[in-house]
């Protein structure tokens, strides 16, 4: 008999910067919370289903749960409390003392200094390196499955970052492996249109939402995002918003509708 | 792995006499598999390293290639399961979608010879999903005759020779037949073929024909004889990536567009359908052309109106990875860390830590090899990028 289980990848932007966060930091919590039961929504759905958090920073990346063992390191046992599901705590646990290290360790040596903010003064998360991570992920996994197994995996990536050009190509190469893979990408984006979330969306056949009205995320998480890809073709979601495909030219990184391109290397003027 | 050397001898038998099952060795526990994956994994290795030791060769990344396909009664052999024409089926609707995984800004065409005539069965196009279909039809042709390879030629030279001159122009011969029924002569056609600097290759189901060889030779093609069947795919595989430009080729910049889709919802007739009534209806959606704002259903595509190439950004993006390839990590002593890539704590039963000279991160062998085959980008660097 086949055993199915779905793997539900969620990135979370836990950058500082974001916008949402600098008008009002109580939001961040919001957002954290939603996403862990949101991650429990999903892990109660089937007790095989498999959830796994990557945190994305501004020069970094982390996957915050499941934690691995290392050698050396024992970790505790985590007892059940007030019966709650242990995975749940687990889960709950993990993801917030990480968060909490992240931002005292480094998000605010981070944010003073100049380093990380590209030409235009924006501080930019490194999306493509926590999407490239959650793909090796998942491919590690498929690997560890034994005869009989079928896992399905996705990734939901909730950011309000903005994005920076400079991580295009690492975002195309991720969004076309994920395809390649049978992975879809869904974006959650809580700040300003992002247009490489909303292309790989399109090319993977994962669903792109802004959210209206952040500090209801939670409903927005579960109403649209909770059900398995085989499932959504019967549910009716917001419609598909019109992506934009346009390329960047090389000389001012401004979107063209018509360009020129070379033969050789298909830069675009 | 062995077939890799047969380039410099001539044949199999006059090279020396290897003892390959001595590379296999047992590991602690007796087992053979770390043995085996080891080889694999040199194997792609050194396929990795040595497209980089080839250096800064011109890729044709926009490709127009026809696969010329004998349809003769030879192709009903029972020598490949469970004859030579549903292998040869099975094995190159894997290769359409690979090929326009690996190239998407290409056009594939299709000619069958059978009969002692060469007939068109697919014009050229850059639709992978047609080209799918076009595959599954073969079925509806059925195998007989003679094949007449210069017929098939010329079809394919006459299709070929008003290709743009920055674009690659490419044949993919597949025979079963030893024989052909040819008009004329066909070393005349083998001399057109190179001067128009059409790459000419060949797979052979059967064995070595001369003119065959002399034709992949003159026009800097490659030539096979399939072993069995795994060679054989391993054979139609050599053409996903792009080859070197042939000859002489113009770097030219080319017009292009890039369509946004269509955000209205009124309804409107696409160019592409025009012609075949069947199809064409009044639907939604689609790509305008940024110049004469004709309709299309799906990129890439030539403008009938205005003959502007249409692309979309994500094609021009996907044809990157053969010209950045994902520079190989180093190999380094096994230290306790934990993998950049999956979390795995290492090291694992493979004893070896991958480092990318870059950024300096450390993967497992797994990781090391899905970020060079399939993710083609580091994501340690893409922070540092950032960081810079």
């Amino acid at each position: 008999m086949e055993v199915e289980s779905n793997l539900l990848i969620v990135v979370i932007d836990v950058n500082p910067a974001q916008k949402y966060v600098r008008s009002d930091s109580k939001q961040f919590f919001n957002c954290v919370d939603s996403v862990l039961t949101f991650c429990n929504a999903h892990l109660m759905l089937q007790a095989s289903n498999k959830a796994c958090v990557i945190a994305s920073h501004i020069n970094q990346s982390h996957i915050l749960y499941p934690i691995e063992e290392r050698e050396g390191v024992t970790l505790k046992p985590i007892r059940q409390v007030d019966g709650q599901y242990e995975v749940f705590l687990e889960l709950e646990k993990s993801v917030r003392s990480q968060i909490k290290k992240f931002v005292m360790s480094d998000a605010f040596t981070s944010f003073d200094s100049t380093r990380s903010a590209d030409s235009s003064g924006n501080f930019t998360t490194c999306l493509a390196s926590a999407l490239g991570k959650a793909l090796c992920y998942i491919n590690r996994k498929e690997r560890e499955l034994t005869a009989g197994e079928k896992l399905n995996s996705r990734i939901l990536v909730v950011s309000g970052s903005s994005e920076s050009t400079a991580q295009y190509m690492s975002f195309m190469n991720v969004f076309f492996s994920a395809q390649k893979l049978g992975v879809i990408i869904d974006a959650c984006v809580l700040g300003p249109y992002a247009t490489l979330l909303s292309q790989g969306a399109d090319i993977t056949g994962g669903i792109y939402l802004r959210p209206p009205h952040i500090p209801g995320l939670l409903q927005y998480l579960l109403w649209v995002f909770l059900p398995e890809a085989s499932l959504r073709k019967q549910l009716a979601l917001p419609p598909p918003v019109p992506v934009d495909y346009r390329a960047a030219c090389f000389c001012h990184r401004q979107l063209i509708d018509m360009g020129y391109v070379c033969s050789v290397c298909l830069s675009s003027k | 792995m062995a077939l890799d050397d047969t380039e410099g001898k001539e044949y199999r038998w006059e090279t020396g006499y290897e003892k390959t099952w001595e590379a296999i060795e047992e590991d602690a526990e007796g087992l053979l598999d770390t043995a085996i994956a080891e080889i694999i994994e040199k194997g792609r290795r050194r396929r990795l390293q040595e497209r980089r030791a080839a250096g800064n060769v011109r890729l044709g990344i926009m490709r127009h290639l026809y696969i010329i396909l004998d349809m003769s009664s030879s192709m009903l052999d029972q020598d490949l399961k469970p004859n030579r024409i549903m292998s040869t089926q099975k094995i190159l609707e894997k290769f359409v979608d690979e090929f326009f995984d690996g190239n998407p800004m290409s056009q594939l065409g299709w000619i069958g010879t059978r009969n002692k005539t060469a007939e068109k069965i697919a014009d050229m196009s850059g639709n992978s999903r047609k080209h799918v279909e076009v595959v599954k039809s073969l079925n509806n042709y059925a195998c007989g005759g003679e094949p007449s390879f210069q017929n098939a030629l010329e079809i394919a030279l006459s299709s070929l020779r008003h290709m743009p001159s920055h674009t690659s122009r490419e044949i993919l011969l597949i025979h079963g037949s030893l024989t052909t029924c040819d008009p004329g002569d066909v070393n005349a056609t083998i001399m057109d073929l190179s001067k128009n600097g059409v790459r000419t290759s060949v797979i052979s189901l059967a064995a070595e024909v001369r003119a065959c060889k002399a034709m992949s030779k003159e026009t800097n093609g490659t030539f096979g004889v399939i072993l069995d069947e795994g060679h054989f795919q391993d054979l139609v595989r050599e053409h996903i990536e792009p080859p070197p430009m042939a000859g002489k080729s113009d770097s030219s910049l080319i017009k292009m567009g890039f369509p946004q889709r269509n955000r209205t919802d009124d309804p409107g007739v696409c160019l592409c359908h025009l012609e075949d009534t069947s199809v064409s209806k009044l639907a939604p959606g689609g790509y305008a052309c940024p110049q004469c704002r004709s309709k299309y259903c799906e990129l890439p595509v030539e403008c009938k109106a205005c003959s502007l190439t249409l692309v979309s950004a994500p094609h021009l993006a996907r044809s990157f990875l053969h010209i950045f390839p994902l520079d190989p990590f180093e190999e380094i002593d096994a230290i306790q860390c934990i993998c950049f890539g999956c979390n795995k704590s290492l090291p694992d039963k493979n004893k070896h830590v991958y480092q990318c000279k870059q950024c300096r991160r450390r993967f497992c062998l797994d990781c090391d090899l899905f970020l060079h085959e399939t993710l083609h980008c580091c994501p340690g660097c893409s922070v540092a990028s950032l960081c810079k």
